[in-house]
């Protein structure tokens, strides 16, 4: 028998079905940007062209970069992934209703590790883009330095070591009268 | 566990069930199966106030201290959590 969703329910009915659609898209993204990582092998000038590149044998290194920025972006795939299934994994442990765990702690550790990746990754993609910059063309990411995700980093770490005492102390209780 | 749970004892002086005593103190019968049967951790002060209030009893007379022994009948030390 279903049951009306309570008011508290629909923000994680909502992260539910924003984390499937993410899921899905994360893919078709990583497919998409490896057809154009192909397709700038086989026909560079059409390709790089349409990405407002015009190569030619003073820009290599530009070529190079793009192409760089592209296996990065591919590379991020099976990371985001991990990301957004350990997400879906925890919200499914709230919607169940017991979310302290201490799977869920070592799920938060997970995401924490895995966005210290996503944002070396950037670096490296800011380091590429700046890097290979000839001339008047560019790489432009349109990027400026931000802490927040570091922030996140962190608060994600704290809430990880939230969760497994949350889960220690569940385990305390469990069998009291 | 060192910790006898002697609630069987008292409820049968007191005439009382299981039943009975989870409807008057207002605990669940499961709860107080997983006490009676020395299954539980850990018990609240309330919990045994609701008990000790119900069946006049003191909590010694629910509650019993056996200390743990070996082979050789010598005490065994626990680790206080």
């Amino acid at each position: 028998m279903t049951h009306p969703l309570a008011r508290s329910d629909r923000p994680l009915a909502l992260a539910h079905s924003v984390l499937r659609v993410l899921i899905t898209l994360n893919f078709i993204l990583g497919f998409l940007i490896f057809a154009l990582l192909i397709a700038s092998l086989i026909a560079s000038g059409p390709v790089f062209r349409a990405l407002g590149a015009i190569p030619s044998p003073d820009n290599p290194r530009l070529i190079f970069g793009m192409r760089g920025i592209m296996v990065v972006g591919i590379l991020a795939v099976p990371v985001l992934h991990l990301v957004y299934t350990r997400l879906l994994a925890i919200v499914e442990t709230v919607k169940a209703g017991d979310p302290f765990i201490g799977i869920n702690a070592d799920r938060l550790q997970t995401i924490a590790w895995s966005v210290v990746g996503l944002e070396l990754m950037h670096v490296a993609v800011v380091i590429l883009a700046n890097g290979v910059t000839v001339g008047t063309q560019k790489v432009d990411i349109g990027d400026k330095f931000s802490i927040t995700p570091w922030l996140t980093i962190l608060l994600l770490f704290v809430l990880a070591r939230v969760f497994d005492q949350g889960a220690r102390m569940r385990d305390e209780l469990a069998g009291t009268v | 566990m060192p910790i006898i749970v002697r609630l069987d004892d008292v409820l049968y002086r007191q005439r009382t069930t299981l039943t009975e005593l989870s409807e008057r103190i207002g605990i669940t019968l499961a709860n107080l199966s997983v006490l009676k049967t020395g299954k539980a951790r850990a018990i609240r002060f309330s919990t045994l106030d609701s008990i000790c209030q119900a069946l006049e009893c003191q909590p010694g007379e629910i509650l019993e201290y056996v200390a743990a022994v070996d082979a050789d009948d010598q005490p065994v030390s626990e680790n206080v959590a």
